[in-house]
């Protein structure tokens, strides 16, 4: 159970969090929707101590993560995998030295230092990149892929930290729709097959309904809701995006709703729900 | 239909944007002007003080200048065209007037030029691996926090603040004269300087993988390993391919104090004969660092020209 408690993140003059407490039972995948600004992006970062939280605490198996320092951080964020909007791959390094990164906390100083990795990493960032459909590109330089694929990448790399919690940024924003579906779809893997817990932060309000367990909505800082899907009514939701609800709610780029069913062909060459066992 | 229209009738009445846009514009323009009026009366008497300081006026120089061409007279070889390719005789001795009498010690010169490109190619790679040592905690976007990036940074500017020469001198009573103190006079000149640019690269190097590398548990050292490091390598390669340049030209100069390589041959003929020996070391000279531009120019738009095909 990962418990926040009055989590806050004040600047100057405001709350970009304001005093949130929220449980999160492990295995949960948890969507937090809200308009741009509202504070979403500042939770998150703040779970894995990107972000400093000003007040408050997160505790986990009764420890504080507000309170952690040195080697115990960086255990904490190993553990605590994350998976940005904009990839955050290093462009010219080799997809699979892209993955294996993923097991750097595990290294000794000299070993990192010499990009010496084991035969275990490489086995083990193959599996994450075959379980994602990328194995094929392992040697490919990073900064050859599209957005879609370096998501791809990006997840495999937060696979082999065997994390139990996986947070994801705004992992859509920047894919178009078929993409989109590819990433959520293994999110979704994942959180049911290897029980991690999921915390992905949306735009849109149909692909929080679509994949999460869970809804939290944010505006201005502050928890405005927090439950099933189903019990999401339209005028909560309005009033959780206020000026953007034509935009969260229109099935636009970012959203994963595909009007069109994906052609065979393009499931092949994307392969996640094969190589997953999704596929129906 | 004006703009103000368009704000619709209950709109407050602004003032014409053209109008509003035309008096900023005006505004800007004069106070550039007299920004620019200012800057040029400082050129003015920056450059009035110094041509008064250094007593840089035309008398002094015409008389000045027949002297320089008087004593380029002195060292300037006297070539006879009859003998000019004549070897040495039976008695292992050159002819007045011949290359080889001219070149008399070239087995010496080539001695010291090769001392001369290997100091400067020790001090290159001592002095980049301490640039790549500091230029991390000295770029304000990594450094781990503000103590170790001012330290970084006073410390480059210590290296590179004063003259390899000066260096040199130093280090030449500290560890005797010989190659060794002009190489690391120049290798402490290089970590300033190259040191500099290095963190300014890194200072342009984007910081999403290190974000990346952060987030899965890395720390500083790693960070800065994977999160940074690949992005920046070729321009730190470029980099220190110009310094090499640069360190091959201060290489043959700080042998003027006995720190080794050609400058110390370049001084002794100076001081002692004046004469043709000194055109000979100085053609020798630059027929080097033109060679190592050209080398290493070419080696760096092989590097450039790598990046671009990716």
């Amino acid at each position: 159970m990962l418990k926040l408690d009055r989590l806050t993140k004040s600047f100057k003059n405001r709350n970009a969090v304001n005093a949130i407490s929220l449980d999160i039972p492990e295995g949960q995948m948890v969507g937090i929707i809200g308009r741009s600004g509202a504070g979403k992006s500042t939770l998150l970062r703040m779970l894995n101590r990107l972000a400093e939280p000003t007040g408050g605490s997160i505790i986990i198996d009764g420890r504080d993560i507000t309170a952690l320092k040195g080697r115990d951080l960086l255990a904490w964020r190993a553990t605590c995998a994350m998976v940005f909007q904009q990839f955050n791959l290093v462009g010219r390094l080799d997809v699979i030295t892209n993955v294996m990164t993923g097991r750097l906390y595990h290294h000794n100083f000299l070993a990192s230092m010499l990009q010496l990795f084991t035969d275990e990493d490489r086995a083990r960032a193959i599996r994450a990149l075959d379980r994602l459909g990328m194995a094929h590109t392992a040697l490919q330089q990073a900064d050859t892929l599209s957005g879609g694929q370096m998501q791809r990448v990006a997840i495999a790399r937060a696979l082999v930290q065997e994390p139990r919690f996986l947070l994801a940024d705004e992992p859509i924003a920047s894919l178009d729709p078929l993409n989109a579906k590819i990433v959520m779809d293994a999110l979704r893997t994942i959180n049911q097959d290897d029980g991690i817990t999921v915390i992905c932060n949306l735009h849109t309000l149909d692909t929080a309904r679509a994949y999460c367990d869970r809804i939290i909505g944010l505006a201005d800082g502050n928890l405005v809701f927090d439950g099933a899907p189903e019990a999401l009514t339209e005028a909560k939701a309005r009033e959780i995006y206020g000026a953007e609800s034509a935009e969260a709610f229109s099935e636009g780029l970012t959203s994963t709703t595909l009007d069109f069913p994906i052609p065979a062909a393009a499931m092949a060459a994307a392969q996640p729900e094969y190589a997953m066992g999704l596929a129906r | 239909m004006s703009y103000t229209d368009i704000a619709g009738a209950g709109a407050p009445q602004q003032p014409n944007p053209t109008d509003q846009f035309e008096a900023h514009r005006k505004q800007m323009r004069r106070e550039k002007l007299a920004m620019n009026l200012l800057f040029g009366a400082l050129f003015i008497v920056t450059l009035a003080i110094s041509i008064h300081v250094s007593r840089f006026y035309p008398d002094r120089l015409a008389a000045g200048i027949p002297r320089i061409f008087e004593y380029f007279g002195t060292i300037m070889p006297h070539l006879e065209w009859q003998v000019l390719f004549e070897g040495r005789n039976e008695a292992g001795r050159a002819t007045p007037g011949s290359l080889a009498f001219w070149f008399a010690d070239l087995e010496l010169y080539l001695r010291l030029i090769i001392e001369t490109i290997f100091m400067a190619l020790t001090a290159t790679m001592l002095g980049a691996a301490a640039a790549f040592l500091l230029c991390f905690p000295a770029a304000k976007n990594l450094a781990p926090n503000s103590a170790i990036f001012w330290i970084s940074r006073r410390f480059m500017e210590l290296c590179r603040g004063v003259p390899e020469i000066l260096y040199a001198l130093i280090l030449v009573f500290a560890v005797g004269i010989g190659p060794i103190a002009g190489v690391i006079a120049i290798a402490i000149h290089t970590a300033g300087a190259l040191g500099k640019l290095f963190a300014e690269v890194n200072e342009n190097a984007s910081l999403r993988p290190v974000e990346g590398i952060k987030s899965v548990g890395g720390n500083w050292f790693e960070q800065m390993r994977y999160g940074v490091v690949p992005q920046v390598l070729p321009n730190f390669t470029s980099y220190t391919l110009l310094r090499f340049e640069i360190n091959v030209r201060a290489s043959s100069i700080v042998g003027f104090v006995g720190a080794g390589g050609i400058g110390s041959e370049l001084n002794r003929v100076i001081s002692l004969y004046s004469d043709d020996r000194v055109v000979a070391v100085l053609i020798l000279i630059v027929l080097t660092v033109t060679l190592i531009d050209l080398l290493s120019e070419q080696l760096r738009f092989y590097f450039i020209g790598k990046e671009n095909l990716k």
